[in-house]
């Protein structure tokens, strides 16, 4: 388990369009140090939270922008499928002069960040999967997201349920708030219907990672069982195993400090000066 | 005015605890509740109910698809068809239709029709639909695909049965080298098509440039009549009126002797249909990217009560369906005919639900007799 450290809190991100091959990308950027790219999960999109701040406020450039088709990001209805969305974010390292960046990715975000890592090693300088999505392991299955009714995805998410935001039941439902989030789920089912949020190939590809990696998982992970982490963990030459004991796959929303501790840990013993480490 | 008598053969013994204990009657009831021998009886008994409206004078009757759900127990409409084509000698065979959307081969849809067009002897008309959310669970196909799919797949099928040349296929979604399909359709240029659904603009605008059929699904009649004014408006801007036929209402429909005698045995079948076989949480009805950003918007705004929560009363009066003596009905249909601007085509619903056998049969033949000849002259070019 790597210690936490105590960081500062709170800095104001700034909001920022980058034109990329294909389109725009919506990101929020704030601190000051090595550039740390952060890959949001699924229902995080334009999400700024404790954790991006705790990031930021430790000592990185903390870019955190919405995938394509998600958020405030354009549709890149030509990012069809994961190699697609590699070569997205290959696009998106150039069009911000990064040769290297620490990559940290929560969920479908962490498939992303494996992905990467796996198809540009020499791009990652280190690699956070925080409960990843991306393996097939059939005898670990992930319940099915998209037929969960809203109600039984927020008690799957959560360890303790009551900290998720109480959606308000008598108002008048907004329009735009359901197109919203049905443009966010159509994305991620883009890229994650069939094979269900994985590759069935991206296993036996681990191997080629030569970043130093952390693998962390929540311990009451009811979407993303724990053992896919530990998969990870286990093809990943030297990755560091960790678990956030009383935490859900919410993760970054449900226990920010910890997350942010943690990576922050990690990050710091693994520096971008440090080179290729292995 | 044409007339056809659709089936959705309903698996009507659901469990007593199933409203408490199922979210749907679709892709996750399990299918332990399917009684095989209960099975056979009722594929027999369906069967025989619409070779007997072929004998009664309908004009046409239909089948479709739908997987996994006691909804309907048809995964495949062309087996139906094919057991239909040569024990009726009438009326149409409607395919209404095939889920083109979910087929992983499409092709092999252009070959089944254009045998079920010989089998028939030139009787088939063919639709093609992008088959129910859930069906996306069901048969594990990309919903966010679900259109491209539906026009690929329905260009490759109209040129397939059209070319007299061999010819290769390049599609996002479908790679043929060779397509040169043995048997060519009977019926020249192809079985008319028919697309049953829900009336985007999209759709309105797909229908009315090829002159296919239009035919509404459950909907009230206020918005079955914004769909079909969106096909005469579609055609109106491609410079033609439509036929009357090409637009076709599909409604539940029972007919007994007496208005009461009607109501006593349709509310218990209308309930089930409207609050068992069509129990389905949005999340399978509408999966990501099922509808475009335009179409969902539409539906918010419409504000339509989910089906459950309509009473027998609310689902006779908006339109959702028809119910009474033959009189009743005669008249019911003739003013929605009017409600509607009209319509060319009456596709019923005439075995809803658990309503037995002798019930669908006698209220096949009051229609047959009594409403057919009273609504015939509507409608006509």
């Amino acid at each position: 388990m790597t210690d936490p450290v105590t960081v500062p809190s709170a800095d104001t991100p700034a909001e920022e369009f980058l034109e990329v091959p294909g389109g725009r990308v919506h990101m929020f950027r704030a601190g000051e140090g090595e550039p740390l790219l952060f890959l949001h999960a699924a229902g995080g999109a334009g999400a700024w939270l404790d954790f991006h701040r705790l990031l930021a406020g430790g000592g990185y450039d903390v870019i955190a922008p919405d995938h394509p088709g998600f958020g405030k990001s354009d549709d890149f209805p030509e990012v069809e499928a994961m190699d697609d969305l590699v070569y997205h974010y290959l696009d998106l390292l150039d069009a911000l002069g990064l040769e290297r960046a620490h990559v940290v990715g929560a969920s479908f975000g962490g498939w992303i960040a494996a992905e990467l890592a796996v198809a540009a090693p020499q791009r990652v300088g280190s690699l956070a999967l925080l409960s990843a999505a991306g393996l097939r392991l059939p005898e670990h299955p992930v319940p099915d997201i998209f037929l969960m009714p809203s109600a039984e995805l927020v008690a799957t998410l959560f360890h303790n349920p009551p900290l998720a935001p109480a959606p308000a039941a008598s108002a008048a439902p907004d329009i735009d708030a359901v197109l919203a989030a049905y443009r966010d789920a159509t994305a991620l089912a883009r890229f994650s219907w069939v094979p269900f949020l994985s590759n069935p190939k991206l296993e036996r590809r681990l191997r080629r990672i030569t970043a130093p990696t952390l693998v962390v998982a929540p311990s009451d992970d009811r979407l993303i069982p724990v053992a896919h982490a530990q998969r990870y963990a286990s093809r990943i030459a030297g990755a560091r195993f960790a678990e956030v004991p009383d935490c859900g796959h919410a993760m970054y929303f449900e226990r920010p400090a910890e997350f942010a501790g943690l990576v922050l840990g990690f990050l710091a013993r693994n520096g971008l000066s440090n080179g290729v480490s292995r | 005015m044409k007339f056809s008598f659709f089936h959705l053969m309903p698996y009507p013994y659901l469990p007593d605890d199933f409203d408490e204990t199922y979210a749907s009657s679709s892709l996750t009831f399990p299918n332990k509740h399917f009684d095989p021998k209960l099975g056979t009886q009722l594929y027999h008994r369906y069967l025989d109910e619409l070779e007997y409206a072929d004998t009664l004078g309908f004009d046409g009757v239909a089948v479709n698809e739908h997987h996994q759900s006691a909804y309907g127990l048809m995964p495949s409409p062309n087996i139906m068809a094919a057991a239909l084509a040569r024990r009726t000698s009438r009326a149409r065979i409607m395919v209404l239709g095939n889920a083109i959307g979910i087929r992983g081969n499409p092709l092999r849809v252009a070959e089944e029709i254009a045998m079920l067009d010989h089998l028939s002897n030139g009787r088939v008309d063919s639709g093609f639909v992008r088959g129910i959310g859930w069906e996306y669970f069901a048969h594990s196909i990309n919903p966010v695909k679900s259109r491209d799919r539906f026009n690929e797949a329905h260009d490759l099928i109209v040129r397939a049965w059209t070319s007299e040349e061999m010819f290769s296929w390049v599609s996002p979604n479908y790679e043929y080298r060779y397509v040169n399909i043995w048997p060519r359709p009977v019926q020249q240029p192809h079985p008319p098509i028919y697309i049953p659904g829900a009336g985007s603009t999209e759709t309105m605008r797909f229908c009315a440039s090829h002159r296919y059929t239009f035919m509404s699904v459950y909907a009230p009649t206020r918005v079955v009549r914004m769909w079909f004014d969106g096909y005469r408006r579609a055609a109106s801007e491609l410079g033609y009126v439509p036929d009357p036929e090409k637009i076709a209402l599909s409604i539940p429909i029972y007919v007994a002797d007496t208005d009461s005698r009607a109501h006593a045995e349709a509310r218990p079948a209308v309930e089930w249909l409207f609050r068992k076989g069509l129990k389905q949480p949005m999340e399978m009805v509408n999966p990501p990217g099922y509808m475009s950003p335009g179409s969902l918007r539409g539906v918010l705004m419409t504000e339509r009560k989910p089906f459950s929560a309509l009473s027998y009363e609310e689902l006779l009066a908006d339109g959702y369906a028809v119910v009474g003596s033959p009189a009743a009905v005669a008249d019911r249909l003739g003013a929605m005919y009017d409600a509607l601007g009209g319509y060319g085509q009456l596709i019923g619903l005439f075995a809803i639900g658990p309503s037995t056998h002798e019930q669908v049969t006698r209220s096949a033949e009051l229609f047959a007799s009594e409403v057919i000849p009273a609504l015939r002259p509507l409608g006509a070019a």
